[in-house]
């Protein structure tokens, strides 16, 4: 399954580069969701699969039972997803921001803090 | 950067001729000048208040102060006072008093003085009288630094000061495009031979495991056989020649023109182009000696001097041929420090101080004359002697030091040249013949600017000629009579300066030559009669002369226009570069980005690991293939769709795929998490898409075969890197601990949760932070409105 | 040891809460002023401890490490905070004169705090995951920061640095992900070791790679610095100067530390790489400030150049040329900080940052003259100012392991620095306005006057200080290097007793 998974990775790590060069900053956004959820697959993985078994300790036990999952990569992935969101949010409001003030959401028309040399002059 | 609107006209040709209140002067194309003077006359004079006289007094007290020294210095003593400044670096601020650093304090603690008594009329006044007196008296204070440094590091925080200083002097009428313009390229231009000339001091400093300049010079034989002697020796000279505007770095000189007179008389008489020549003298008992040494300076020297005079000889604007002269004199510096004979050096130590007095004196006369009659032109001054008989005879006294005629102290410097010349071991008659056309030149060019403008024939002049003030009087005059006593007796400098400059040099008080006016009949002799007699010829037909030179002139390679045009190469390849990369276009920035990140992974990959190894892949159940296939199906159809609505979809789609393997694999808490945030992401992204437009133009395909290929790639380290990294053994350290603490001390049963809320709280409290700082910032860009906007 | 780690972290978090409830009233911008009077105290305190009892950790929760998360400061990470502190609090003193009540309304000084503590907190923490925490932590409030006021070059300025460094992060997350597989720690210290251990030394390699690039994302090297000029003259001019400041220098500490302390393995590979990274980040920096023709858009370009300088240091690793970064970040913060304060005041009493449209302010303005004079030159390198011995002490390393190249280009980069300095002064200060106006600093309302001049001359004090009494400061920065170098202290003290 770590093969599969890594190769998972890199179809969204490509899907997510091709959108990110699209002209259409809507695109980017498409492609940062994808290549959020491929780091935190990353880091999930890093931390080896094991299959069922999640980390918790019963009642009355001291330990978890043997074979539970990796817990720390996953509160790392939680802690991820969270920041990912609040980041995303931001940059899609942004986006927005963007075609209601720029009124374009095409990067290669967005040249107001850098514009064209022949504008400048 | 300072454009000159008007460079066609030639960079050199735009002192000429000055309105000054009110009069209608001729304006032969050219802006304003250096000099804004606030007149002494017409509405009365104006003070300067306190500022007047105070800065007199800094310099006249360090003149005194260092008359102190001549007693133990001619007894051979050095002074040597040292403060640690950064003993970590090797660096201490130390100071050497010895013949040569007495030398030029005398020369610029004197010459200051009277400059600066000089300017307080001159500049009676201006509003920035105030800016130009600490800029002056910064200025004189790093020379004086400059020249009793003992640590080479200090001496260059000295150098750089006088950088600085200088740029602010040149640059002092700072609304003039031609100020500005000289004032950068003085700075550049001296800037560069100061970076040249740090690294040089750096590694003759590491060469010689030592910075104090003392201990350097003591181990000379060692320096001059080090691997890094050539190196040492052209980064210095880099920087001296730079300084001391050898050719061809001789062109900031003129420009520097654009100062007000009593900076030029004081820059590029006694000081700020003697720089380099001090730091030549100061190294030339470490770096001297070799063949290198000896042919560099000489050439160098040479040619400077040669094609120096004979630019003077081309100029018609009076402060112009002086800063030639300048050129001329430093160039003849040079050629003299190529030796380390006796004659050569004590030739060296005389004309050093001859320069000095006769160059001050004139710069400063021209000063007067410009005062008097509002122009500096050549052609039109004329019979002034009988209204400014003072300047006329400073002039006089100052010029036939210049000319070498005795018994002016001019003669024996020139005398000793000749001497130092025949001496020269290897190239004699080289020497003596660019010394004796040099000399010739400076000849005639004493002519034109001391004997013509008072005792010819002259236009009217934009001014009504009057006599300068005394204050303006005193310092030509002195130091044009310092010219004739001291060659009358040179015995005043003869114990005092010259011999123990020369024993700074040579390391002997015996080398030192004696300074005779009658050495009696000897080649010298015959050479200097020579000198006379082609140089009354050159003043003779100096204005067909001059005609032609400025023909070949004009046809010559202009290094000021070279320079421009280095300048504006510098600044089309700045703008090449800058939209070659800063393009604006953000798909070729994350272009870029992405370009270096596989280029960079995929080459370590390649030089640093194998290939991953894809033996034993386990039997997979469907649901995995299926979630597996899933995640690769969404994420192809958000890539191909145009669709916003299926993008939204199959983003949802490899959202869920992820959360199921999360399931799958024991992580049911980030699975939860994971739903709902896609959910949340998926929600935002279809309302925003309300009020957004469709993604691709009408007609227009989002079909990009390059960033196609480079995706790909990027995917592909991606998979390999982490194929390789889950080869790897894992250490379970953490993990085990946790589990192990959980309960026990933790009191918690979800580990998970245990991590995040207890083991690893500060990453929970600053994931808090980020959405809350992150809701604040969405607010805060959504309640900008479109008004503010603007 | 804990309360001397936390207190510079807490400030202004609590800052930021009191700063977000007064946003409306005319008491927030004085509770960041003192609140950031605060953390410049705190992390004193924390810098007098270091300099007495060396590198102090402390570890959260009391979990020791490297199973909790540990807060550690050697005298590298002690000089940031402190100097993260100084501008915070003069950037502070500035707000109160440049901030518009909409802004504060907008939660600006919050965001202000918030920024802070996310700088401080990346120079404290020992864990490369929390590290990431508060990389985050500083972005988001720098996004709200460069979108506040909503202008159209903000929101494009924004769009661009958003996108590439969200880039970065994903990098850098990614990077933890790989590295943690690899060696199942996160604990910088215990990194330290446990790299030794991993058996594909080539694969370790390749992950140093990639966290080089997403820091150098962060700390705009070459080629990867395009946000940085697309939008640092966008905001405000008390944001940029605290972006300028502390932004790039985040990335630039992250990159040091990694690379002195985890990534020492291969360094003839990173290292060289680092090397010509350097290079080319100065002169590609230096040139495009020689294209432009903005006053903030000039500095925007300089700190990628300077950023080259520091890298070059690093990428030495000698000590004496670890010395060099370390001095050299800590003056070009200063510096650079107050350069872009100046091009505020010179907006606001000439008209614009544009240089063809203003002029006059020598005349006119010589007190902001001089100050500006101050700053340039210390960043073009002359003596005796802060910037002359950053760059002394990097050249004299180049030159004593016989690294020409470097030296060279470092010192040519030097003069292309000068040049470009003097095209702010030859347009915006020695000519006469272009407009007849006279730009005098009286203009000014004198609470606003002050507000703006009393941080700017404080920062040119601290350049000259820096440049005549330089000793401390050196002796400071070898100790410094020395514990980069040789990282045991710094392990021990984080592991304790489970150090080896």
């Amino acid at each position: 399954m770590e093969i599969l998974l890594s190769i998972s990775v890199g179809v969204l790590v490509a899907a997510a580069v091709y959108l990110m060069l699209a002209r259409n900053v809507l695109r980017f956004i498409f492609g940062l969701i994808l290549i959020s959820n491929a780091a935190n697959l990353v880091i999930f993985t890093s931390g080896r699969l094991t299959l069922g078994a999640p980390p918790l300790i019963e009642e009355g036990a001291l330990l978890p039972p043997e074979g539970v999952a990796n817990a720390l990569p996953q509160a790392l992935v939680l802690t991820a997803i969270v920041i990912g969101f609040g980041l995303f949010a931001f940059a899609l409001i942004l986006v927005y921001r963007a075609y209601t003030t720029l009124g374009t959401l095409y990067s290669d028309d967005m040249r107001v803090a850098e514009p064209r040399s022949e504008d400048a002059g | 950067m300072a454009q000159a609107p008007d460079r066609s006209t030639g960079a050199l040709d735009y002192l000429v001729v000055r309105k000054i209140y009110g009069n209608k002067a001729p304006q032969s194309g050219s802006d304003e000048t250096g000099d804004k003077m606030a007149q002494a006359t017409g509405d009365g004079p104006k003070s300067n208040g306190i500022l007047g006289p105070v800065p007199v007094l800094i310099p006249l007290a360090i003149f005194i102060w260092s008359l102190s020294f001549i007693g133990p210095v001619s007894n051979g003593e050095v002074v040597r006072l040292s403060y640690d400044w950064v003993p970590s670096l090797g660096i201490s601020l130390s100071f050497l008093i010895d013949g040569l650093s007495l030398t030029f304090t005398l020369l610029i603690s004197g010459i200051g003085a009277l400059v600066m008594l000089y300017s307080n009329t001159y500049l009676a006044g201006h509003p920035q009288y105030g800016r130009f007196m600490l800029y002056l008296t910064s200025f004189m204070l790093a020379m004086l630094g400059l020249v009793l440094a003992d640590n080479l590091i200090s001496l260059f925080v000295f150098w750089e000061l006088t950088t600085i200083t200088s740029y602010l002097l040149i640059g002092f009428d700072n609304e003039s495009a031609k100020s500005r313009r000289s004032a950068l390229q003085a700075l550049l231009l001296t800037g560069a031979g100061a970076l040249a000339l740090l690294a040089g001091l750096i590694i003759l400093g590491v060469a010689a495991g030592t910075f104090e300049i003392s201990e350097i010079l003591a181990k000379g034989d060692e320096i001059r056989a080090h691997a890094l002697y050539l190196p040492i020796l052209i980064l210095v000279l880099a920087g001296a020649f730079t300084k001391s505007a050898q050719f061809p770095f001789h062109f900031w000189l003129p420009n520097a023109m654009a100062a007000p007179t009593p900076v030029s008389a004081f820059l590029h008489s006694a000081t700020m182009v003697k720089a380099g020549v001090y730091l030549m003298a100061r190294l030339h008992p470490a770096l001297s000696g070799t063949d290198v040494w000896m042919w560099t300076l000489t050439i160098f020297g040479a040619v400077t001097a040669v094609f120096a005079s004979v630019l003077a000889f081309r100029q018609t604007d009076l402060k112009q041929v002086l800063a030639y002269t300048t050129l001329m004199a430093l160039g003849t510096l040079t050629l003299f420090l190529a030796f380390d004979s006796g004659y050569a050096i004590t030739a060296f130590t005389t004309f050093l101080i001859t320069h000095s007095l006769y160059k001050a004196a004139l710069f400063l006369m021209v000063g007067c004359i410009d005062h008097g009659t509002g122009t500096r032109e050549a052609d039109i001054l004329g019979g002034l002697g009988r209204i400014m008989p003072f300047t006329a005879a400073a002039a006089a006294l100052a010029a036939l030091s210049m000319a070498g005629i005795p018994p002016f102290i001019g003669f024996i410097a020139k005398e000793l040249m000749y001497a130092g010349a025949v001496e020269a071991a290897t190239s004699p008659v080289f020497v003596a013949s660019m010394a004796l056309a040099a000399n010739a030149l400076m000849f005639a060019v004493a002519g034109i600017v001391a004997f013509k403008p008072f005792w010819r024939p002259g236009q009217p002049t934009p001014v009504e000629p009057h006599e300068a003030p005394w204050p303006m009087l005193a310092g030509p005059i002195i130091l044009a009579v310092l010219g004739l006593i001291v060659g009358i007796a040179p015995g005043l400098i003869q114990g005092t300066l010259v011999t123990p400059t020369v024993a700074a040099l040579l390391g002997s008080a015996d080398e030192a030559k004696e300074l005779k006016l009658w050495a009696g009949v000897n080649l010298p002799l015959f050479l200097s009669l020579g000198t006379f007699a082609i140089g009354f010829v050159l003043y003779v037909f100096h204005q067909p002369l001059r005609r032609t030179l400025a023909a070949i002139d004009a046809r010559a390679p202009n290094f000021d226009r070279g320079w421009d045009r280095v300048l504006d190469g510098l600044k089309a390849l700045a703008e090449f570069q800058t939209r070659l990369i800063q393009s604006g276009v953000l798909r070729r920035y994350i272009f870029i980005t992405f370009a270096t990140l596989f280029a960079a992974i995929g080459t370590t990959l390649y030089l640093r690991t194998d290939l991953p190894d894809l033996e034993g892949i386990e039997v997979l159940a469907p649901k995995q293939w299926a979630v597996v296939a899933l995640i690769i199906a969404g994420t192809i159809s958000v890539v191909l769709t145009r669709s916003r609505i299926t993008a939204i979809a199959a983003l949802g789609v490899v959202g869920i795929a992820v959360a199921l393997i999360f399931i799958m694999y024991g992580a049911p808490d980030v699975a939860i998490t994971q739903l709902l945030v896609e959910t949340l992401v998926v929600v935002l992204v279809a309302i925003a898409m309300l009020s957004l437009p469709f993604l691709d133009k009408p007609g227009r395909h989002d079909h990009r075969p390059l960033d196609a290929v480079l995706a790909l790639g990027v995917g592909t380290v991606t998979t390999i890197t982490m194929l390789l990294v889950l080869q790897q053994p894992i250490d379970l350290r953490l993990t085990e601990y946790f589990e192990q603490t959980s309960w026990p001390e933790a009191f918690g049963r979800n580990i998970v949760n245990v991590i995040l809320v207890d083991f690893r709280a500060l990453d929970t409290f600053g994931e808090i932070a980020v959405v809350v700082v992150a809701a604040l910032s969405a607010y805060a860009l959504l309640r900008t409105t479109a008004k503010e906007a603007q | 040891m804990s309360w001397y780690l936390s207190l510079p972290l807490a400030i202004p978090f609590i800052t930021a809460i009191f700063a977000f409830f007064a946003r409306k009233s005319v008491y927030g911008k004085w509770i960041s002023v003192i609140g950031s009077g605060a953390s410049l105290l705190a992390s004193a305190a924390l810098m007098y401890v270091v300099l007495q009892e060396g590198v102090i950790a402390g570890q959260m929760g009391n979990w020791p490490a490297p199973f909790g998360i540990t807060l550690v400061a050697d005298l590298l990470s002690a000089v940031m905070v402190v100097i993260t502190a100084i501008t915070g609090f003069a950037v502070a003193i500035y707000c109160m004169g440049e901030i518009t009540e909409r802004m504060e309304y907008l939660g600006y000084h919050a965001l202000f705090q918030v920024l802070l503590a996310g700088v401080t907190g990346a120079f404290l923490t020992g864990d490369l995951f929390n590290l990431y925490v508060w990389f985050e932590v500083m972005l988001i409030s720098s996004f709200g920061l460069l979108i506040l006021g909503g202008r159209k070059e903000q929101i494009d300025g924004g769009i661009k640095y958003v996108t590439l460094n969200l880039i970065s992060t994903i990098l850098f997350l990614s990077g933890i992900g790989l590295i943690y597989g690899m060696t199942g720690t996160l604990n910088l210290a215990d990194l330290s070791l446990a790299v030794e251990r991993v058996e594909n030394q080539g694969l370790l390699t390749v992950v140093a790679v990639m966290f080089m690039i997403a820091f150098g994302v962060k700390a705009a090297l070459f080629p990867l610095f395009f946000w940085l000029p697309a939008a640092y003259h966008t905001p405000a001019f008390s944001v940029s100067a605290v972006f300028a400041g502390l932004l790039t220098k985040v990335g630039v500490y992250a990159l040091i530390r990694m690379f002195t302390l985890v990534f020492d393995h291969d360094v003839q590979f990173t290292h060289t790489l680092l090397l010509w990274v350097a290079a080319f980040t100065m002169i590609v920096g230096v040139l495009g400030a020689a294209a432009q023709s903005d006053f903030r858009k000039i500095l925007s370009f300089h700190i990628v150049s300077q950023i080259g300088y520091m890298i070059m240091g690093l990428a030495l690793s000698t000590k004496f040329a670890l010395v060099g970064a370390v001095f050299y970040l800590v003056h070009h913060i200063i510096v650079k900080a107050n350069l872009f304060l100046i091009a505020g005041v010179a907006n606001r009493i000439a008209g614009s940052t544009e240089l063809s449209r203003i002029g006059g302010l020598y005349k006119s303005a010589p007190l902001l003259g001089i100050l500006f004079l101050i700053p340039a030159f210390s960043l073009a390198g002359f003596p005796p100012l802060s910037g002359f011995w950053a760059k002394y002490i990097l050249v004299a390393a180049a030159i004593e392991i016989e690294a020409w190249v470097i030296a060279g280009i470092a010192l040519l980069v030097g003069l292309l620095t000068i040049y470009s300095m003097t095209k702010i002064w030859g347009q915006a200060f020695w000519p006469a306005h272009p407009d007849g106006i006279e730009p005098k600093l009286s203009h000014m309302p004198k609470f606003q006057r002050w507000c703006y001049l009393l941080p700017i001359a404080g920062l040119a004090t601290l350049t000259i200080i820096i440049g005549l009494f330089p000793e401390p400061f050196v002796t400071f920065a070898e100790r410094a290097a020395d514990q980069l170098l040789d990282p045991t202290e710094y392990v021990t003290t984080v592991l304790g007793e489970r150090a080896p």
